[in-house]
């Protein structure tokens, strides 16, 4: 079984391929160990694929679709184009975060999803280590892009205008 | 912004226990944060503006304990904030965001505050405090579903929630499961009759302690906020991945 896990983050999406994920999958404890150290870890997961979003509102319709479980049409092209299909002998499986999302994958892909077991554990994993498991991404570049997506999503959740200052009744 | 704390040269502010917060010795002794946007104030909070050593001027905000559950923590004597310069600190419940801009304050440039709010009333006021100081990235969303912001949160050092919920020790196990470092640090803050409004104060602090403990979540201090706040504690621990069952 060869395992893939997604990380959607926002400056992108990003595919990694899990090393060895029978022999992983059973010694738990063993991932949880090297989620802590770059150099383990990099033996753990291999970066597979990254796509950034290519624009603020490109980055913000990925997460409205993300935040409700739903597969972007964007998503399913970066899934398609990066995740081989099983075949005979060896089979694909896919980790992702959110187990709804995972049930739309799983019909529009035709593979096998899961959201449970290691998975949790190499995503936080990911989490930790993400700008520099992915070429080119500095800690401050990471953290630039979910204040910018932060504010937008934010802002588009009150809807209000932000500006208005609320009077005060005594 | 007018006051007895004014008129920098009768102030002294000199650096507490805790790295990142400062107490300013005036006629009354007050607990303040250095200001990330000197020149305002965030909500109607007094400033005091100090003689650097080098002539420049460097301008504190003062931070109320009545309105501020860490702060209360903090004169109370808690033992440990774990926040400080350069933290990053996952946020919960976090109102109008007038503690959060001190927790921005004590974090600096190199640190970061995941603000979450799920109120878009006080989410406004929020994404407005935000605006100024760019170490806060406002979330307006529920606390309960992690997975919905998971784009936008890093790995942090700190959890802390302020959310008033009956099921916050809930809240505070699953952004800490997707969140927090491997022996990272959480702060809780609890109201008793939030959680249970027959039961006794001591019996509700002592469950939820519990209910903690079974998410991996070792309570390591425990404070009240008497007198700033009625039956109301705060719990601090330490959140144990790699111990568990052993």
């Amino acid at each position: 079984m060869v395992l893939y896990v997604l990380f959607e983050h926002a400056s992108g999406y990003a595919l990694f391929k899990s090393i060895a994920a029978e022999e992983i999958g059973a010694e738990l404890g063993e991932v949880q160990a090297s989620v802590q150290d770059l150099a383990k870890f990099g033996k753990v997961l291999k970066l597979q694929a990254f796509q950034p979003f290519k624009t603020g509102a490109n980055a913000l319709e990925n997460m409205a679709s993300i935040s409700e479980g739903v597969m972007h049409d964007d998503l399913q092209n970066f899934l398609e184009a990066n995740v081989p299909r099983s075949k005979k002998g060896s089979t694909v499986s896919l980790g992702v975060a959110d187990a709804r999302l995972g049930a739309s994958a799983q019909e529009k892909l035709h593979c096998t999803v899961t959201a449970t077991g290691v998975v949790p554990e190499l995503t936080r994993g990911i989490r930790l280590h993400f700008d520099k498991l992915i070429k080119g991404l500095s800690g401050s570049a990471a953290a630039k892009a979910q204040l910018g997506l932060g504010h937008s999503y934010s802002r588009a959740k009150v809807k209000f205008n932000v500006h208005r200052i609320d009077n005060m009744i005594i | 912004g007018r006051g007895g704390m004014r008129g920098g040269t009768r102030v002294a502010v000199v650096p507490h226990r805790h790295e990142g917060v400062f107490i300013a010795k005036g006629r009354e002794d007050a607990l303040v944060t250095r200001n990330l946007v000197p020149g305002e104030s965030v909500y109607g909070e007094k400033r005091i503006n100090i003689d650097g050593d080098d002539g420049e001027k460097v301008e504190y905000r003062v931070w109320n304990p009545f309105r501020s559950k860490l702060a209360a923590a903090i004169v109370g004597g808690i033992d440990k904030i774990h926040i400080r310069p350069g933290s990053r600190v996952l946020y919960l419940g976090a109102a109008s965001g007038t503690t959060v801009s001190h927790v921005a304050d004590i974090v600096g440039p190199e640190g970061l505050v995941y603000a979450v709010e799920f109120s878009h009333r006080s989410g406004r006021d929020l994404i407005n405090v935000a605006k100024k100081r760019t170490n806060v990235i406002p979330i307006i969303e529920d606390a309960r579903h992690p997975h919905k912001y998971r784009m936008l949160v890093g790995m942090v050092d700190i959890v802390f929630a302020d959310v008033a919920q009956p099921d916050q020790a809930r809240i505070v196990a699953i952004n800490a499961h997707n969140f927090l470092k491997n022996d990272g640090h959480f702060m809780i803050s609890i109201k008793a009759n939030c959680i249970d409004s027959t039961a006794e104060a001591t019996a509700v602090f002592a469950g939820e302690v519990k209910k903690l403990r079974s998410e991996k979540l070792k309570p390591q201090e425990k404070l009240s906020l008497e007198p700033y706040e009625q039956d109301h504690a705060v719990v601090f621990g330490t959140y144990s991945v790699l111990n568990l069952g052993a």
